[in-house]
């Protein structure tokens, strides 16, 4: 008998686990009735959601300090101690030698990839020095030319999170033929202004997939191609 | 050589600790935060002081800590480890010092010659720069100057890398299996082409004016 990927050993067997005649992974449709004697809890308000939203990105930003100071810090140890190891190895031993280099290597190549998973979650420059040296780090890894102007003012963990992946997307989309974007951050009140220049415009439905949860919007000035991206968020 | 070091995570503090004692090297110092190096450094000497970034004081402990050292002991060397080598810190690096001072991953000083090699050529006076780091500024310099690098040759852009990565021309020389002389006409073909005025022949000026010119945007940030 063939196992589903869904289904693993342990599982309760298949047949007696509710499904829908569709689709035999998504939950029951929201807007059946609940069943007898349960109570449905109402959908919370605007603000509760906004709260929760803003919960989210300070999980993200504790999990990358938990990758930071729990598995990366004991693979770095890891790698200082089979260092010491080899330097222990008599020289005669030059097989044992390589074997040790190429575990180091291994580690070395584990740590970028922690690293690269952390950048996904929230990326610890952002934490530390916020969205300008973030954004210019961004910048840098991407082939079009991108020039960031950005205070040292500080948002909040939320509303820095959204903006940055809202608009690293944008750099990460935009073509190689493009002539360079200038991005330029700026607080308004108690709202985080971001305007992406000479940005192709059919980004902007994924910039504002990133920012609504926020309570954010997005305008568009120019076109029909290209043109102006204004993201705003209410920050801290 | 005397080495003095700060690290709060305690296994990656114990390990390079036994690996400094294993290379030779005396270490006079041992603590979990920068406020205690400074402590223990007002009485103690040490020839190179090595500190994590993200450190208490937090957020980056290391940098401010290396602010008072500098200050308190000019000639000390400074070595800063950490989990991510980004353009941003070695930037506010540099602005503490542009000689005896250097900037590697934490991992990536995990051999006894690495170690060693980084630590003397930071007594020695050089700038010491993670070379994945230094190889990321040569490969995507900032603005519009991607297009000067381009005209550089094959040869030209690894002595390029080779100064980003803080090495002296007999350094780069070794590296490359080439003499000190040649290595000078191609800093000279190099400073040329990017319109940079080799006009100090102070190694780290010119380390500097490299670093600094990958870095800035097409006007200046």
């Amino acid at each position: 008998m063939m196992l589903e990927p869904a289904q693993c050993a342990g599982d309760a067997p298949r047949t007696h686990a509710p499904r829908t005649p569709n689709d035999p992974h998504s939950p029951l449709p929201d807007h059946s009735p609940p069943p007898d004697h349960t109570t449905r809890l109402p959908a919370p308000a605007r603000d509760a959601r906004l709260r929760a939203e803003r919960e989210q990105w300070q999980r993200r930003r504790r999990l990358e300090r938990q990758l930071h100071d729990g598995a990366a810090l004991r693979i770095s140890a890891l790698s200082l101690q089979l260092g010491l190891f080899r330097h222990r190895v008599p020289e005669a031993e030059p097989d044992l030698h390589a074997s040790i280099d190429g575990l180091q290597d291994e580690l070395h190549a584990v740590l970028q990839e922690l690293r690269d998973v952390a950048g996904k979650i929230y990326p610890p420059l952002l934490d530390e020095a916020g969205l300008g040296p973030a954004l210019r780090e961004a910048a840098d890894r991407v082939e079009t030319p991108v020039r960031v102007v950005a205070p040292d003012d500080r948002f909040g963990p939320a509303a820095e999170g959204a903006a940055y992946f809202a608009v690293t997307e944008c750099l990460e989309a935009a073509t190689a033929a493009s002539p360079g974007l200038d991005v330029v951050v700026r607080r308004d009140g108690a709202v985080l202004a971001v305007d992406v220049v000479g940005v192709e415009l059919r980004h902007a439905d994924a910039m504002l997939d990133a920012v609504r949860r926020l309570g954010g919007t997005i305008d568009v000035a120019g076109g029909p191609d290209a043109g102006t991206i204004t993201a705003r968020l209410p920050c801290e | 050589m005397r080495v003095a070091l700060a690290e709060d995570g305690a296994l990656f503090r114990e390990g390079l600790l036994m690996l400094l004692q294993a290379a030779g090297h005396e270490v006079v110092g041992c603590t979990a935060d920068g406020d205690s190096l400074v402590a223990l450094l007002a009485t103690q000497p040490a020839d190179v002081a090595i500190l994590d970034i993200r450190m208490p004081p937090e957020p980056d402990g290391g940098l401010v800590t290396a602010e008072r050292l500098r200050a308190a002991h000019p000639d000390m060397g400074l070595l800063f480890l950490s989990h991510y080598a980004e353009s941003h810190y070695l930037m506010r690096i540099l602005q503490i010092g542009t000689d005896s001072i250097g900037y590697r991953l934490k991992e990536k000083v995990g051999s006894v010659d690495v170690l060693t090699d980084t630590l003397t050529r930071i007594e020695s006076g050089e700038i010491v720069i993670e070379p994945t780091l230094a190889k990321r500024l040569v490969e995507r310099p900032r603005g519009d100057k991607k297009g000067v690098i381009a005209t550089l040759s094959e040869r030209e852009l690894d002595v390029l890398r080779l100064m980003a990565e803080g090495r002296s021309n007999t350094g780069i020389a070794a590296q490359l299996f080439v003499t000190p002389k040649a290595v000078e006409k191609h800093i000279a073909n190099i400073f040329g082409k990017l319109n940079l005025h080799a006009d100090t022949a102070e190694h780290h000026r010119r380390v500097l004016a490299v670093l600094t010119y990958l870095r800035s945007q097409r006007d200046e940030e």
